[in-house]
C-alpha cells in the first residue's frame, strides 16, 4: 500500500510542477476562469471515469461509454425539442438509457460469460446507431444540431459561486460518495473480491455475477449524467457526442492507480488521474500548441503510466522474493534448534 | 431423544451417491460417512472421485442419486454451497481462495462483515477486533491488518481455517492442505488440526502423502475408480495397505533408504561458479552422461531459478558454463538446437497448451522437424505424436485429443513426450509428479530412468523427497543459492537431504561444499 502512497504523492508533486511552470510560461493558466475551466472538464471526464473505475476494479472494462454519452443526449435533445415535459421529469428517463445499455452490457458478461470487451465494443456500436436513428433530423432527414434554449436544463452546465461549474461540485460529491461507498460496504467488498478472485468471491457466497451486473448499470448512469452535464454546457448536442470520451476515461483510471487486472484502485486515484489529464490538455491548449496533438499525447501517457505499472509490480515482487527467503532461513533456524 | 451413541456420532452421512457428468460414472453409489470430531482422510488415485464427492457435499456441484444427512438434517439435492456454508460445512482450498488486496480480518468476514447500526456501513473497529479474538483463542502468528499478499502461505492457510471457524463449521474439509508448506509448517497445521478435533470440529483429510494421512487419521475411506474400496479404522491403517487399496495391486514397498548409484562417464555440462543476484550464488557442478542429478532445498531456495538459468530463461550475472567441451551461453533456441530439454515446474501454465491437441502440443516443441521450411508438414506432426504417444502410453491413445482434457498424470506424459521424440543429451526436470497419482507417478518414474540408461544426462529438481532418493545418482542441496552439500556415492534417506535443506550438517555427511 504504501507504493500507492508513495506514487499518488508523485503524481500530485508532478502536477504541482507542472502547474508552476505552465503559469510562469503562460500567467493566464494561473487565473480563476482557467482553473475553473480546467476543473469543470476534469469533471465530465472524471463523472464517467468513476463509474469505469468500478468496472475496472472487478478485472472488467466498458468500451460502450461513448455510445452511452451520444443515445442519452440525443434521448435528451429529442424530449427538449419535441415535448413540454418538464426537465426535473424527463431527466431521470435519460438516466435510464445508461442504466439500461450498463445492464444488458452485464447481462451479456454474466449470464452468457462472454469477453467484456467485445461485449461493450460491440454495444457501443449498437448505441452510436441508435444515436444517429433517434437524433433530430431536418426536412430533408439530415441531421440536425439543436440548439438547448431550456434555462433549467443549462442550469447543470452552468457555473454556481466563485465561478465553480455545478459539473465539478457534481463530480466531487459523486466521487466521494462513490469511494466512501467503494470502501465502507459490503457491496463495495463484494465488488473489490469479485475482480481479485472469483471464484474464491463465489466460493465466500458472494454472488459475483450480480456484483458484476450492478458495476455496469452504475458505469452506464454515469456516463449518462455526464451526457446530461456535457450537452448543457456545450448548448447542443450531435450524435457524435461523447464517441471517443474512453480514451481519457482509461487514462484518467489508469493514472489513477487502478490496475486492469481487477481488484485494486479507488476514486480518489481516478479524480487525481482525470485532474490530471485536465491539466495536460488545457496545458497543451495553454502553450499555444495544436490542439490535435492531444490525443497523441494522451496515448502516450497510457502507455508510460501502464510501463510505471509494470515496474512498480516487478519491485514489489522482488521484496517480496526477498522477504521470503529470509522467512524461510528464520523457519530453517527453527528447523535446526 | 433415544438415539443409539454410535448414531448420534455420525455428523454427516452420505449413502450410495452417485454422480455422472453427461455419461461416464464418476461416483458410483458410494457411502462415506463421518464422525462427530474425528480426522478422517479420504484417499484415492486422481479421477478416483475424490473431488467429485466433495463437491457434492459443498454444495459446489448435484448428486444424481444418493441421500445426505449432516448434523441430522437431510441435505437436499439442489444443496448450494451456501447452504452447506451456514450448515457448517467448510471447505479449505487446495487454491487458497483468499483475496489478494484485503486484510486478514478482511478475509476472515469477507461476506458476512459486522455493519453498524443505522446506515449500515461496515465497521472495520468491531471486524478488527472480532479477527484479534479468534486468532487469540487459536493462537495463531496473525495479524488482522496485515494484507493477505505480505504474509506466508502457511498463514493464508490459518486464515481460510479461521475463515470456517467463524462461520461456526461443524466439518472442516481440507484438500492437500501441505502441499506447499515446509515441515516447521506443516507440524504446526497438524498441532492446529489437533485442536479442532479437541473441539469437536471433525476434519476431513485430502492428502497424497500417506506419512501424513497415516499419522492424522482416525479412520481413512479409500476409493477406486469412482467407487468405495474400503474404511480403514485407526488399527488398520498401514501406508502400505491404503496404497494397495487405491491401486488395487500391491506396489513395492516405498523405499525410504536408497543406495545411490555411481556415474562415471563423459563430463556433459560444467558449471563454475554460477551466480544471479538474489537467486543463486556460486553454483559449481559436474553432469555426466547418463547421471540423474537430483537438486534439493526448500522452496526459495534457488532450484527452480537455477535450472531456468541453465536453459536460459532467466538471465545469469556470472560465471561460466560448459557444455560438451565447449564454452556455452544459455539462450532457449541454442538450447533446443543443442539437444537440451526443459519441463517446467508448473505443468498448466507452463508446459502444455491446453486447448490445444496432443498433436500440436509436441509439434510445438519439434518446429524444426515438423516444419523445416516454415510450413508445417500435418503428416510429420502427427507421426512425431504417434511416436509419443507410444513412446510413452499417454491414454487416451488419440492425437486429436485435447492436453486440457487428460488426466494430470497423462498431461505430464504429454509434456515428456515433446521432447522424448527428440535426439536429447541433457534434460532439465522440474517436480515432475507434483499432484499425480502413485500409478503415473511410477510410470514416469521408469521413463525418467529409461532415459538416462540411454545416455541423457537428467536434471532433477524436486520437493518430493523420495522422488529425489529414489531416482538420482547424486543429489545436490541448495539452501539460500548456495550449494549446501552433496550427496554421493552413500545410503541417503529423505531425513538427510531435509536436514541439509534446513541448515544442519550431519557429522558423517560426505562432502561438503565450502559455501
Amino acid at each position: 500500500m504504501s507504493s500507492h502512497a508513495l506514487r499518488r504523492i508523485i503524481l500530485v508533486g508532478l502536477m504541482i510542477v507542472i502547474a508552476l511552470i505552465l503559469t510562469a510560461i503562460n500567467p493566464v493558466f494561473l487565473t480563476v476562469g482557467n482553473l475553473n475551466k480546467m476543473f469543470q472538464e476534469a469533471a465530465q471526464i472524471g463523472i464517467v471515469a468513476i463509474g469505469f473505475t468500478l468496472v475496472m476494479i472487478t478485472a472488467g472494462i466498458d468500451m460502450s461509454i461513448g455510445g452511452i454519452i451520444a443515445l442519452t443526449a440525443m434521448v435528451a435533445v429529442n424530449f427538449i425539442s419535441f415535448t413540454k415535459i418538464p426537465v426535473i421529469l424527463f431527466v431521470p428517463v435519460t438516466l435510464l438509457v445508461g442504466a439500461l445499455a450498463g445492464y444488458f452490457n452485464g447481462l451479456f458478461i454474466t449470464r452468457y460469460k462472454l469477453p467484456a470487451f467485445i461485449v461493450t465494443l460491440a454495444t457501443k456500436g449498437i448505441l452510436a446507431g441508435l444515436a444517429l436513428v433517434v437524433a433530430v433530423k431536418d426536412t430533408q432527414g439530415f441531421v440536425q444540431n439543436v440548439y438547448i434554449q431550456d434555462a433549467v436544463y443549462l442550469w447543470f452546465g452552468g457555473a454556481s459561486f466563485g465561478g465553480v461549474f455545478r459539473t465539478t461540485i457534481a463530480f466531487l460529491l459523486l466521487g466521494a460518495g462513490t469511494q466512501y461507498f467503494l470502501k465502507n460496504t459490503k457491496t463495495g467488498t463484494n465488488i473489490y473480491a469479485s475482480g481479485a478472485n472469483p471464484v474464491a468471491a463465489n466460493l465466500t457466497g458472494i454472488n459475483v455475477d450480480r456484483t458484476t451486473l450492478g458495476v455496469y448499470v452504475f458505469a452506464g448512469m454515469c456516463a449518462s449524467v455526464a451526457a446530461i452535464f456535457i450537452s448543457s454546457r456545450m448548448m447542443t448536442a450531435m450524435p457524435e457526442l461523447g464517441l471517443g470520451t474512453e480514451m481519457d476515461v482509461i487514462a484518467s483510471v489508469v493514472i489513477g492507480g487502478t490496475s486492469f487486472s481487477g481488484g485494486s484502485g479507488d476514486i480518489w486515484g481516478t479524480m487525481l488521474g482525470s485532474v490530471f489529464l485536465a491539466l495536460i490538455k488545457n496545458g497543451i491548449l495553454k502553450l499555444g500548441m495544436s490542439p490535435w496533438i492531444q490525443p497523441i499525447v494522451i496515448g502516450g501517457i497510457i502507455v508510460v503510466t501502464v510501463i510505471i505499472d509494470v515496474w512498480q509490480k516487478k519491485i514489489a515482487e522482488s521484496i517480496a522474493t526477498r522477504a521470503k527467503l529470509r522467512r524461510l532461513d528464520a523457519a530453517a533456524c527453527e528447523d535446526a534448534a | 431423544m433415544a438415539n443409539t451413541t454410535t448414531k448420534d456420532d455420525v455428523l454427516l452421512d452420505c449413502r450410495k451417491i452417485t454422480k455422472s457428468y453427461n455419461g461416464p460414472i464418476v461416483l458410483d453409489q458410494v457411502d462415506f460417512s463421518v464422525r462427530r470430531g474425528e480426522v478422517h482422510a479420504l484417499v484415492g488415485e486422481n479421477g478416483a472421485g475424490k473431488s467429485t464427492l466433495i463437491k457434492i457435499v459443498t454444495g459446489v456441484a448435484s448428486r444424481n442419486s444418493g441421500e445426505m444427512t449432516f448434523n441430522g438434517k437431510e441435505l437436499p439435492f439442489d444443496l448450494s454451497r451456501k447452504q452447506a456454508q451456514a450448515l457448517g460445512i467448510a471447505c479449505i482450498y487446495q487454491e487458497l481462495s483468499l483475496i489478494p488486496g484485503m486484510t486478514v480480518a478482511q478475509n476472515i468476514f469477507l461476506g458476512k462483515e459486522p455493519l453498524r447500526k443505522g446506515l449500515r456501513f461496515i465497521d472495520r473497529k468491531m471486524m478488527n477486533s472480532m479477527a484479534q479474538e479468534l486468532i487469540t483463542k487459536y493462537q495463531f502468528p496473525l495479524n488482522p491488518t496485515d494484507l493477505i499478499d505480505d504474509i506466508s502461505i502457511a498463514q493464508r492457510q490459518l486464515v481460510e481455517i479461521l475463515k470456517a471457524l467463524s462461520d461456526q463449521a461443524h466439518m472442516m474439509i481440507m484438500d492437500e492442505p501441505t502441499s506447499s508448506l515446509t515441515k516447521t509448517e506443516v507440524e504446526m497445521l497438524f498441532r492446529i488440526i489437533h485442536t479442532l478435533k479437541e473441539e469437536g470440529i471433525s476434519v476431513v483429510y485430502i492428502s497424497h502423502r500417506m506419512e501424513e494421512v497415516y499419522a492424522l487419521s482416525d479412520r481413512v475411506t479409500v476409493l477406486r475408480d469412482g467407487k468405495l474400496v474400503s474404511v480403514l479404522d485407526k488399527e488398520q491403517i498401514s501406508p502400505a495397505e491404503i496404497i494397495r487399496l487405491m491401486i488395487g495391486h500391491k506396489l513395492e514397498e516405498n523405499a525410504v533408504h536408497h543406495k545411490l548409484g555411481k556415474v562415471e562417464g563423459k563430463v556433459v555440462l560444467s558449471v563454475q561458479n554460477l551466480t544471479s543476484v538474489g537467486k543463486f550464488q556460486n553454483v559449481c557442478f559436474e553432469l555426466h552422461e547418463g547421471e540423474i542429478l537430483g537438486i534439493g532445498g526448500l522452496v526459495g531456495s534457488g532450484r527452480t531459478e537455477l535450472v531456468r538459468a541453465l536453459y536460459g530463461i532467466d538471465p545469469v550475472d556470472e560465471g561460466t558454463i560448459t557444455y560438451l567441451d565447449k564454452p556455452y551461453v544459455p539462450s532457449v533456441p541454442n538450447a533446443i538446437k543443442s539437444g537440451i530439454g526443459f519441463i517446467p515446474e508448473e505443468r498448466r501454465l507452463q508446459g502444455i497448451l491446453a486447448t490445444q491437441s496432443i498433436i500440436k502440443n509436441i509439434g510445438i516443441t519439434n518446429l524444426d522437424k515438423v516444419a523445416p521450411r516454415a510450413i508445417v508438414s500435418n503428416k510429420a506432426e502427427k507421426e512425431y505424436a504417434d511416436r509419443g504417444i507410444k513412446l510413452l502410453n499417454v491414454r487416451p491413445p488419440v492425437p486429436e485429443h485435447l492436453v486440457g482434457n487428460l488426466s494430470g498424470g497423462n498431461q505430464q506424459k504429454v509434456v515428456l513426450a515433446k521432447w522424448l521424440v527428440r535426439d536429447l543429451k541433457l534434460i532439465f526436470i522440474d517436480e515432475p509428479t507434483v499432484g499425480i497419482d502413485i500409478g503415473a507417478k511410477e510410470e514416469i518414474y521408469d521413463h525418467i530412468r529409461k532415459l538416462a540408461s540411454e545416455g541423457v544426462s537428467v536434471i532433477l529438481v524436486s520437493s518430493d523427497l523420495p522422488e529425489l532418493t529414489r531416482l538420482s545418482h547424486r543429489v545436490i542441496v541448495l539452501r539460500r543459492g548456495r550449494i549446501f552439500t552433496q550427496f554421493s556415492d552413500c545410503v541417503l534417506t529423505s531425513e538427510k537431504i531435509l536436514r541439509a535443506a534446513s541448515g544442519i550438517l550431519e557429522e558423517q555427511t560426505e562432502n561438503r561444499v565450502g559455501a
